[in-house]
């Protein structure tokens, strides 16, 4: 019966106070979506690190003509350079490092360089002997890339030595500055939010303080009193939140899934399943927030 | 029942208190009117009962209880065991009489069944049988006070406190209403109303408290609205806390019936 009557009182508050609800709905999507989009990004960063981490390589570019670097004043690498090279890359100080490494040739390079960029112009202006040759190094760990840079940048022949994780890096700490973002709008969305259930809770008890006042007379405990306005605002906040999980999921279905990896199809973007784990997190998020701000709006405005 | 020590309540430390020092005693099963002028400390007083307020000094004592000592939590069991009806009614416009009647037993978790046979029962009592699905709008005043006395004592609260019920009423009708008041008493549950309407507690011969500007100036037993004996000037208490008849007073207080019944017209 209490139940019963808890449940009536919730469906006539919310239809009493639609557009305010609509507002609640509407603010804890948004802000929730932001928060999300954190997430996803989040999720994205730990993807690639897991999909690249193992592929990406040390490469030791030879100087070829155009090369302006310190090492490169004698002119293009040798093929005597080169082999003195891959005998360093074989000598015991440097191999205990090393796990495999693979020479790229001009032409190899060529090849890479016009399967990479297929649908670009770019391909047409670019010729074998533009671009560099290079040792391509799998590192045992490749956290001890500072050793083969220190050893070979400054070796006759070589142009320059890059570690791919470190462009991996940069391209990580852009998403996560974006994240940073994403999380900061949320923030200020989440505030919005709070203060938005408040207003909606505040007004939906002005607007029932009679019955609220006779149920205090009768005895009617704290729970029975406050916990339809609890639950009113618990559900346009766990509406809010389900809404953000289905949109998050269809940028990735649609999105990432569909048009990001028909353009990108060498990357490894998060799937739309993946960003379902979000989906209890937010509407947790969701729950939380609109228990808090109306708990303390009651705790001021229907004192039992 | 109700028993009030020494109680004080000051709401504003500049004015004077709203209630001073009142000792009280009303035992289970009395009807006590509340008389006074309007601001003398009535209303005041049934909110300490209810726990609506808090006394500033001194002790209310509910049922053997200091309210003080109830909890937060344990106040609506407390405001379970009091029905209370005030001058305005308070019904909810768009629930049936019915349904009126039968909310006061749906917010504390009473089932549908004893629901529906509790609340034709007390209507019945009330006398508004056959008039269950009308809307309060439908109504004459004073049966909508009916319906209001109904939810109040549809729990079968120890206490009935009644704040100024016949206010808004007509003669014929708030002597109707006194009559359920007395029904209810009948059965054993203590009355305690709050009034100025002199008519009816000359009417009724039940115990008359009078306050005047928070302080008991009278307490007398089957009592007429002015007092048939003299008043002892306002600076001395008439009773303690246990005793009942007011000592015979020395000084006549002349005039001071009728101070009271000139400043009761006022409304609150
Ligand atoms: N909530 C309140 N805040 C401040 N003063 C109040 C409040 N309620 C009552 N008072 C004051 O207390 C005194 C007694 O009021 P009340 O108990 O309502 O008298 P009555 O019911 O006899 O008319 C009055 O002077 C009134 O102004
Ligand atoms: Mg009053």
């Amino acid at each position: 019966m209490r139940l019963q009557f808890v449940l009536a009182e919730i469906g006539s508050g919310l239809r009493r106070n639609l557009s305010m609800v609509v507002s609640v709905i509407l603010v804890t999507f948004v802000s929730l979506t932001f928060v999300g989009a954190a997430g996803m990004l989040q999720l994205q960063i730990n993807q690639m690190k897991g999909y690249w981490y193992d592929k990406v390589q040390v490469a030791i570019f030879l100087c070829s003509d155009g090369s302006t670097a310190a090492g490169c004043a004698t002119g293009p690498a040798t093929p005597e350079q080169q082999d003195n090279l891959g005998k360093l890359l074989e000598s015991p100080a440097v191999a205990q490092y090393v796990n495999d490494f693979q020479f790229e040739s001009k032409d190899d390079a060529y090849k890479h360089f016009k399967e990479q960029f297929s649908n670009s112009p770019i391909v047409d202006s670019v010729t074998p002997d533009q671009l560099p040759a290079s040792f391509r190094i799998n590192m045992k760990d490749p956290e001890k890339y500072q050793i083969i840079s220190e050893t070979f940048s400054s070796q006759a022949g070589v142009e320059t030595v890059i570690d791919q994780r470190q462009l991996l890096e940069r391209l990580f700490s852009v998403m996560n500055a974006a994240s940073l973002v994403a999380v900061s709008v949320a923030g200020v969305m989440i505030v919005c939010a709070i203060l938005l259930i408040a207003t909606t809770i505040r007004l939906s008890a002005f607007s029932r303080r009679r019955e609220t006042g006779i149920m205090r007379l009768v005895g009617a405990s704290k729970v029975v009193i406050q916990l339809p306005f609890i639950l009113e605002g618990v559900i346009a906040a766990v509406i809010g939140a389900a809404l953000a999980s289905a949109t998050l999921w269809a940028v990735a279905h649609f999105f990432l899934g569909g048009y990001l990896s028909q353009q990108y199809p060498d990357t490894a973007f998060i799937s739309a399943a993946q960003t379902l784990i979000l989906a209890p997190a937010l509407i947790g998020l969701g729950v939380l927030l609109a228990g808090v701000s109306s708990l303390l709006t009651l705790r001021r405005y229907l004192r039992v | 029942m109700i028993r009030f020590e020494n109680v004080t309540k000051v709401y504003d430390q500049k004015a004077r208190p709203a209630l001073d020092s009142i000792n009280l005693e009303i035992d289970r099963g009395e009807f006590a009117f509340l008389v006074g002028a309007s601001g003398s400390g009535k209303s005041t007083f049934l909110r300490l009962v209810l726990k609506e307020d808090r006394a500033s000094s001194g002790a209310v004592y509910v049922a053997g209880q200091n309210v003080a000592n109830i909890s937060s939590w344990r106040v609506p069991r407390l405001r379970r065991g009091i029905g209370v009806v005030f001058q305005d009614f308070r019904l909810l416009p768009q629930k049936t009489v019915f349904a009126n009647v039968a909310f006061a037993m749906q917010v504390i978790g009473k089932s549908r069944s004893v629901i529906r046979d509790t609340v034709p029962e007390v209507l019945k009592t009330v006398g508004l049988e056959g008039k269950e699905n009308r809307l309060p709008h439908e109504l004459s005043g004073g049966e909508q006070q009916r319906v209001a006395i109904a939810r109040a004592v549809v729990n079968r609260p120890g206490i009935l406190l009644a704040d100024e019920p016949t206010g808004n009423l007509d003669p014929t009708t708030s002597m109707g209403i006194m009559g359920v008041l007395d029904k209810i008493n009948q059965n054993g549950t203590t009355v305690v109303m709050a009034t100025h309407d002199d008519d009816i507690v000359n009417e009724m011969r039940k115990r008359v408290v009078e306050l005047r500007n928070g302080v008991i100036i009278r307490d007398e037993a089957k009592a007429l609205y002015t007092s048939m004996i003299p008043i002892v000037g306002q600076s001395r208490r008439l009773r303690d806390a246990s005793g009942r008849e007011p000592e015979p007073a020395a000084v006549p207080a002349a005039g001071t019936g009728a101070d009271a019944r000139a400043a009761g017209e006022g409304q609150l």
